[in-house]
């Protein structure tokens, strides 16, 4: 969560063509300093920072990859060449063959996939609601507002992930609020039921705890009736946590989309007498797509990442429902000693965040 | 031109800040040879604020009388911060060690063995070495132990009409006994639900996770099978339940709360009652026989020394004063720990008649798997039991799943 | 005419509707941004069982400062060092805050301003760590740590949060709104390079500078991950860590949430406070890198 929200134009987006066209702008006659002492300075200047990159990201994830390659239990020096080498039998055991390395990974991607389906649409709905609403001129105290959305993003994960644990205990205040409304809240964190599986049930589709026939198969190590059942009850309330905690950054997103929609605009379709729906739903939206792009973007690559809310909520648990790839390369480092393993789900994962951006960009830029 | 002072703070800054990262850069990794600076480090997992004073007490003390400092350093989550200190290369130098981590750490040259120094060390429970012996040595010595023990509510006891003839000492009768004190939503007899609480039931007929040298894996045996048939079906018919599904967190909440009439869990309830529930009448009893015979799970912390310790000397003196039979009185006197000393056995039952039972399981039980990599594959049938719970696994699966699991780690 | 009218009556309503709509959207939604934070504040001054018995309700009964006065540290020999977790967190952010300005700024001015060789690659290479997600990082990261031999050292915690590229483009695209004038007026008058970075340049992107010290101030004040693979010696937690340590350790199970709403509030306060004096920077440097795509 915190990538989202200090670093929003996450790769394409900010990258201002300016300094090309400064480039071309910039008048050809200025000559002093010469060249070699503008990249002596350039270098210089650049030097602190690369340096920071070159020592805390790139010779990390080098290092990373080599340990991707080891059987190393974070108990030596993994650079010394004692570590066994088991060439890609790391990433052979998480993606190819039925190991419970496969299965935990694949129950991660399958936690991952039902969070993304509702997190993504629900925290763009919510966001794009809310701008319009901060948007409108005639509200008054919108600067309020405002403040009062965006704060829960600007707050610790750490801090929230504590708040929402306490709420949604089984006799918390969530469950207290449903009471008055005379629903039986459930047991949030404890309760693994998957909702798809329960909703199923509820219509008589299937028998509550009985695997129907026809989802009797295997996808990927794991059963086709436990991919089918959607977001445990547990991830419901982490995703909750999530909406709330970012739907603040994307309305942010979405005003500066919606501000950059000249007011001649609406105007001419006042003039032409559509109707407040009509200029919503035929100005407004199409003019808006990149941004509801890139916020459905910046939501997919965020629902990659979650790891706070799973190490200080749930660890995975109820019945690994919560567990999240990050999570499960962490603990399987950390906790189980397999930094091979740990380290080659990472690459997995960012192989996985980096396509699927691409994908998603691709599609965003193909309406256009 | 350049010499503009305030231009060599800039340059100066560039090239300072450069200099502190390079520095960085040839700072040294591991390999260092353990040097001493003269004084311990003791990193635990706490049981609360009465275990951290009674260790930062002991350490006070021994220092005063040896003359080397001594920091106490409660952790939070003690397996990942004792990991990454192993992984930094500057572990502290005394720390717990549980079983299930014992064989990887001392596997993977972590710990400096120093059972052959303490003298009296067949004083300790022949089960608990057990735990902490790799490749016929002894690594480390125990500081406390609990067992798995059955927990009553003695007020719904006697409102039962229950008596001390009543008490369980067999499946069946803890089944009648459950299904006795069911009522309303009350369980008659909460379980925690993890490989822990199943093992002890596997256990108890005759079964277990692995064979007895811990190099075969022996899930899917009828033995298991016979103890998840029994859980299940009192699951099933409503009068045992894991106490997560009684919006519970641990036995001693169950208990105390009040959603369940008897509960398995070990000794650290007595801390939690103290505490939490100071009004509840309780009492605790050994465990009933299964079809295999009397059994249970031990669990128990060892004082390790890290083999990167450059006070092997120093550590191992402390060491032995922290296990003395004096220190273990004061421990169990200031946070209930079970002394793991024989000798200790009768002052311990005189001392903490309330304790008697979660004490006595010492002589019958069996301690966890230690084999490396094995917590995976127990958290996989800890979600499997989770299933079996709510009705959608089968225990034959589970079962089969383990073995399958079992097999993979150790590399059958 | 008759066309006209007919259309303003819709839109007369249509504001109207628009307007009650808007509120009704800002009342609920006001409830469920700033219940949260509400519970929580009424919950910390709340007895354990008042907490675990009457969470929703906002009057403590009875009121109890049990656990503000455990988290100021007031109360018995407690396992948290809430005192260094506070100091760890202040020095680290304050480090973070100003390494990441000086390092920033001086990229930043020379990919802003500095014709030199490689500097497209510079360029590229710090747009590519924007899309780096972090949390891969978190394995190798701390492999390189422990490789330099700053596994548990401040040096470990700060040093790598200098990597900030968030920071780098928004100087950056800061420095080339600086009229050109300026800098040319300064190198006609002798200045080097660094002098007029440092003298001219850097006080006309104040602005600039402030939104990067908030957000670096923010990030590092609530940083997790990083402090968590980075440390394991409890000497070195911040408050953010340690507290994530106590709810997620085994010991978490121990409830005592009213201990951990109140060092969560306590954790909350700061970012809060830079949050209500500096919001426009905040928001600014959020809805710019939002608008900019």
């Amino acid at each position: 969560m915190t990538e989202t929200r200090t670093a929003p134009p996450a790769g394409g987006g900010a990258p201002s063509p300016r300094p090309a066209r400064s480039g071309r702008l910039r008048p050809p006659r200025r000559r002093r300093p010469t060249g070699a002492e503008e990249t002596r300075a350039g270098w210089l200047l650049s030097a602190p920072a690369l340096l920071a990159l070159l020592l805390f990201l790139v010779a990390p994830v080098l290092m990373a990859l080599w340990v991707s390659f080891l059987d190393w239990n974070g108990q030596s020096n993994p650079f010394d060449g004692d570590q066994e080498f088991v060439g890609a039998d790391n990433y052979r055991r998480l993606l190819a063959e039925d190991t419970l390395l496969h299965r935990d990974f694949m129950v991660s991607v399958r936690n991952t996939v039902y969070f993304v389906a509702l997190n993504v649409p629900a925290v763009t709905a919510l966001a794009f609601a809310l701008a319009l609403v901060v948007n409108q001129r005639i509200l008054k105290g919108r600067g309020f507002f405002r403040t009062v959305f965006y704060f829960p993003s600007i707050t610790s994960s750490v801090a929230v992930s504590i708040v929402f644990l306490f709420l949604f205990q089984g006799s918390g205040a969530v469950n207290g609020l449903l009471a008055l409304a005379g629903v039986d809240g459930p047991n949030w964190f404890t309760d693994s039921r998957g909702v798809l599986h329960i909703l199923m049930a509820a219509l008589g589709l299937t028998e509550p705890g009985r695997t129907p026939e026809w989802a009797g198969g295997t996808l990927g190590g794991l059963p086709l009736w436990e991919w089918l059942s959607g977001p445990s009850v547990a991830m419901c309330a982490i995703i909750a946590l999530t909406t709330w905690a970012s739907s603040g950054t994307f309305m942010l997103f979405f005003l500066a989309g919606l501000q950059n929609i000249p007011a001649s605009v609406y105007e001419a379709a006042m003039i032409d007498g559509a109707s407040a729906w009509q200029r919503f739903r035929y100005v407004t939206l199409p003019l808006m797509r990149r941004s509801v792009t890139l916020v459905m973007t910046l939501a997919l690559i965020a629902s990659w990442q979650v790891f706070d809310q799973v190490y200080i909520m749930s660890q995975g648990s109820p019945a690994k429902t919560t567990l999240t790839p990050a999570y499960l390369s962490y603990a399987r480092s950390f906790g189980d000693g397999q930094f091979g393993a740990g380290a080659a789900m990472a690459f997995v994962l960012f192989a996985i965040i980096v396509v699927l951006t691409v994908v998603q960009r691709w599609i965003g830029r193909e309406r256009d | 031109m350049r010499s503009h002072p305030v231009g060599r703070v800039g340059a100066a800054a560039a090239a300072g800040t450069c200099l502190a990262l390079l520095l960085t850069a040839c700072g040294s990794g591991y390999g260092d040879t353990p040097e001493g600076d003269g004084a311990l480090t003791v990193l635990f997992g706490s049981s609360g604020e009465a275990e951290t004073a009674a260790v930062k007490a002991a350490l006070a003390a021994w220092s005063e009388e040896s003359g080397v400092p001594a920091e106490a350093i409660p952790a939070q989550d003690l397996v990942q911060q004792l990991r990454q200190g192993f992984a930094g290369g500057d572990p502290a130098d005394v720390f717990y060690v549980s079983p299930d981590l014992f064989q990887q750490y001392a596997e993977g040259g972590s710990l400096y063995p120093y059972g052959d120094q303490i003298e009296d060390v067949d004083d300790f429970y022949p089960a608990l070495r057990d735990s902490y012996t790799y490749e016929d040595e002894l690594y480390c010595v125990p500081k406390d132990y609990n067992t798995h023990a059955l927990v009553i509510n003695t007020d719904l006891w006697e409102e039962a009409g229950l008596g001390d003839d009543d008490i369980p000492t067999s499946w069946e009768e803890l089944a009648e006994t459950a299904e006795q004190l069911t009522e309303g939503d009350r369980v008659g007899f909460a379980l925690n639900g993890d490989y822990n609480s199943a093992g002890t039931f596997m256990l108890q007929a005759g079964g277990w996770f692995v064979n007895d040298d811990n190099t075969e894996a022996t899930g899917d045996t009828p033995e298991n099978l016979a103890a998840l048939d029994y859980l299940t079906t009192g699951l099933d018919e409503g009068y045992f339940s894991f106490v997560k599904d009684i919006d519970a967190q641990s036995g001693s909440e169950a208990l105390g709360r009040g959603r369940a009439a008897m509960v398995m869990d070990g000794g650290w309830v007595t801390g939690a009652f103290d505490n939490d529930y100071p009004e509840l009448n309780w009492r605790a009893v050994e465990l009933p026989e299964g079809p295999g015979g009397q059994a249970t799970t031990v669990f128990s912390n060892c004082w390790g020394i890290a083999e990167a310790s450059g006070d092997h000397e120093a550590a191992v003196d402390l060491v032995r004063y922290l296990t003395s039979p004096e220190q273990q009185q004061a421990f169990a006197e200031d946070f209930g720990a079970v002394p793991p000393r024989e000798s200790l056995a009768d002052w311990t039952a005189e001392t903490f008649p309330e304790k008697a039972a979660f004490a006595a399981g010492v002589d019958y039980a069996r301690g966890q798997v230690p084999v490396p990599g094995f917590m995976s594959v127990l958290n996989e049938f800890t979600t499997g039991m989770q299933g079996v719970a709510a009705g959608s696994a089968e225990p034959a699966d589970v079962l089969a799943q383990l073995q399958r699991d079992g097999e993979e780690a150790l590399g059958e | 005419m008759a066309q006209a009218t007919r259309a303003a009556r819709p839109l007369v309503r249509g504001r109207a509707a628009i307007w009650v709509a808007g509120y009704a959207v800002l009342a609920v939604g006001t409830v469920l941004y700033l219940g949260p934070f509400i519970v929580q504040l009424a919950n910390s001054v709340k007895t354990d069982a008042d907490a675990a018995a009457n969470p929703l309700a906002l009057l403590p009964d009875p009121f109890s400062a049990h656990a503000w006065r455990r988290a100021f540290g007031l109360d018995t020999a407690l396992d948290m060092p809430i005192g260094r977790w506070l100091g760890n967190s202040l020095f680290v952010t304050v480090s973070v805050t100003v390494g990441r300005l000086l390092v920033d700024s001086l990229i930043g001015y020379a990919l802003a301003r500095l014709r030199f060789a490689g500097r497209s690659a510079v360029n590229a290479l710090v747009l590519a760590v924007l899309a780096v997600p972090g949390v891969v990082l978190l394995i190798p990261k701390f492999l390189v740590l422990k490789q330099l031999g700053i596994f548990d050292s401040y040096a470990g915690m700060i040093l790598p949060l200098l990597c900030d590229a968030v920071g780098i483009m928004l100087l950056k695209t800061a420095f080339e709104q600086v009229p050109r004038e300026l800098e040319e007026a300064a190198r006609m008058d002798g200045a080097g390079v660094f002098t007029t970075y440092w003298r001219v340049v850097l006080p006309l992107v104040r602005p600039a500078l402030i939104t990067v010290a908030i957000l670096s101030f923010q990030g590092s004040w609530n940083e997790f991950t990083h402090f968590l693979v980075a440390t394991s010696d409890p000497a070195y937690e911040t408050l953010n860590l340690g507290l994530a340590r106590l709810a997620a350790g085994p010991l978490g199970g121990a409830q005592q949430f009213p201990l951990k709403l109140a060092l969560a509030t306590l954790s909350t306060i700061p970012v809060l406070i830079v949050y209500l004096l500096f919001q426009r920077h905040f928001i600014a440097s959020q809805m710019n890198s939002g608008g900019k795509s």
